[in-house]
């Protein structure tokens, strides 16, 4: 391989929860780990911290700044959430009662960036609009679907569709339809006429906790992560689903995303980025890790080696001495812990994502580019 | 695992193996066996038993054993390895609380199923996993009721001292001697292969102090008894 797909590393804190990008990619907003949400601006040769967002009380969970209109929402586990104005040079808060009564999980602005969703940990799921004539931010919850918390949530392209995940295993889609803020079936025409609330699909498919679902760029593919190593993928999520299960063989994945139609990135508890590519006829497979490891100089063989002499010998010391189970060695990729979230970056002529982010437990922030990757440019 | 943990554990040198001729003894899995002894020490069972003494100080059954420790800790590691996998999960019952799922067990759907590792009856790790938490309990072996004593004084030594370690839990589960909790919060601090040798390297490191202890027990009581028993000369 010529280049690393990772294009830039950027060690931010001791541990980031979730990033997002400014709309033109000049700044970052994430939270190190505790309730405050940092925004860095990058000035010609490195990185400065431009405010600090101290509202919340606990933790931040989830933070999506919207494309087209500058806004930045946030959700902690306060259970409250803050949509961010930029005023000036100062970042204005506004409180969202979001009506729960259990920590708030994450956050996604829809599409059209007229509404956002918050999967929380009281089983239900917000949908929140901002009312004109109150001046003010609505939430409407769905409850009584989840049987547990929701962890990630994705909007489909048509603004109406939610699809969910919860740590009872299940994927759920939703229709959002809300009067006032959604118009009927201009360019999508019988498949949204739902109400609110309504459950389009529950998609049963993983035995224990499930992560990180995203529908693919036209919403005819959903994935989803469950926690015993297993990624799903699913087609024609609303007239007859159809689901693919790819076991993997490392450790299980927390967030993927969709950089094309045929092609999906997953990170997770192996701090590598996977690579997942559909085939003409529409089968997915694991191709290979983004980040390729350096091969480590193992000292096992040593060990062995001299283990054996030992016998050889009949040196009975060596043979205690062998006992010990070899450490484990660190990973030699760009990231050092568990990958929590992933986010697309630019997009290329065709509308596929040549770039992205990911964030994890180690505290940096690391930015891949596919183009830099001879083996994946085809 | 169990079986040939316990043919091969059978020959170990507190336990001498029974009076019997070297032809019916369970064979060792290592494929490299010693030459066969010459035919003198086959014949009668006096130096039958003098040969069993002989092979327990043999390098090939003490591999042996070694080896059997090590795929009890290998399994233990690679069971760590998997079921390390923890993040920050607020509580689903109680308002603007966060606590190791592992201990409240409010919620069944976010437990996983415990592993239960066995190298022998004595000799157990039971491995609880939650979303956020990870519980490890071991049981320590304890052949006779001084090792009980000692390992029971020393596990409560460290107990005792918990905030120095930790991941260590104040009180073991019930029907084990230590207990670890280790929660997201350690995984977002340490490195996670670390904490695993850790764990891994307390268990190796923790038979060994035992009967270490129990050797230095042994030493003093007999120097004692010796200086004491001076005096009636």
């Amino acid at each position: 391989m010529a280049a690393t797909a990772a294009v830039a590393i950027h060690q931010f804190a001791e541990c980031i929860t979730c990033h997002a990008w400014s709309p033109d990619l000049s700044m970052i907003a994430f939270c190190p780990n505790n309730n405050e949400v940092h925004i860095y601006k990058f000035f010609t040769d490195k990185w400065e911290k431009l405010h600090v967002l101290s509202k919340h009380d606990q933790i931040v969970s989830g933070i999506d700044w919207s494309k087209s209109s500058n806004k930045i929402v946030t959700v902690s586990h306060d259970r409250n959430s803050y949509v961010w104005t930029q005023e000036r040079a100062d970042w204005v808060p506004t409180l969202v009662i979001l009506k729960l009564n259990r920590a708030a999980l994450c956050v996604q602005w829809s599409p059209k960036e007229n509404k956002f969703a918050v999967g929380s940990g009281a089983k239900s799921v917000c949908i929140c609009y901002y009312e004109q004539e109150n001046n003010w931010w609505i939430s409407k919850v769905i409850r009584k679907r989840h049987e547990s918390s929701v962890t990630s949530l994705a909007w489909h392209p048509n603004n109406i569709y939610l699809a969910t995940t919860s740590t009872d295993g299940k994927c759920r889609v939703f229709s959002t339809f809300i009067k006032g803020v959604d118009t009927r079936g201009s360019q999508s025409s019988t498949s949204t006429d739902s109400k609110f609330g309504e459950q389009i699909a529950q998609l049963d498919l993983s035995s224990t906790w499930a992560f990180g679902v995203r529908w693919s760029p036209s919403g005819k593919t959903l994935a989803f992560a469950g926690h015993n190593s297993m990624i799903y993928f699913i087609d024609e999520v609303e007239s007859a689903p159809a689901a693919q299960n790819l076991a993997l063989r490392d450790l299980p994945l927390r967030d993927v995303l969709f950089v094309s139609e045929r092609t999906v990135i997953g990170v997770g508890f192996d701090c590598n980025p996977m690579i997942f590519v559909a085939d003409e006829t529409g089968l997915w497979s694991f191709v290979r890790f983004l980040d390729e490891r350096k091969a480590t100089p193992s000292t096992s063989k040593a060990s062995q080696l001299s283990e054996a002499l030992g016998k050889l010998y009949g040196q009975s010391k060596q043979g205690t001495s062998s006992d010990a189970v070899e450490p484990s060695k660190p990973r030699g990729g760009a990231h050092e812990n568990c990958i929590t979230c992933i986010v697309p970056l630019r997009k290329g002529s065709d509308g596929t994502t040549r770039r992205f982010s990911t964030s994890g437990l180690d505290g940096k922030i690391v930015v891949w580019d596919l183009e830099n990757d001879v083996s994946f440019a085809k | 695992m169990g079986p040939t943990c316990q043919a091969v554990l059978s020959p170990s040198p507190r336990r001498p193996a029974p009076l019997q001729p070297p032809e019916s003894r369970p064979p060792l899995p290592s494929p490299r066996r010693p030459p066969p002894l010459p035919p003198i020490n086959r014949a009668p069972s006096a130096s039958t038993c003098s040969f069993d003494l002989r092979r327990t100080t043999d390098p090939e059954v003490l591999a042996a054993m070694a080896n059997t420790l090590r795929l009890y800790l290998t399994c233990i590691r690679n069971t760590l390895e998997a079921a390390m996998c923890l993040q920050n999960f607020p509580c689903q019952e109680v308002e603007r609380h966060n606590k190791p799922e592992v201990e409240l067990k409010t919620s069944p759907e976010l437990l996983l199923n415990p592993v239960l590792i066995c190298r022998n009856e004595a000799e157990k790790c039971l491995i609880e996993t939650s979303i956020n938490s990870i519980r490890i309990s071991m049981k320590v072996k304890q052949a006779d009721e001084l090792e009980n004593i000692l390992a029971k004084k020393f596990l409560r030594f460290l107990s005792m001292r918990a905030e120095a370690f930790q991941v260590l839990r104040r009180k073991p589960v019930q029907g084990y001697d230590i207990s670890f909790l280790i929660t997201n919060y350690h995984c977002e601090d340490m490195h996670k292969h670390k904490l695993i040798d850790f764990i891994v390297q307390f268990m190796e490191d923790i038979d060994k102090e035992i009967s270490e202890l129990k050797l230095s027990v042994n030493t003093r009581g007999r120097l004692v008894a010796t200086e004491f028993l001076k005096q009636f000369i």
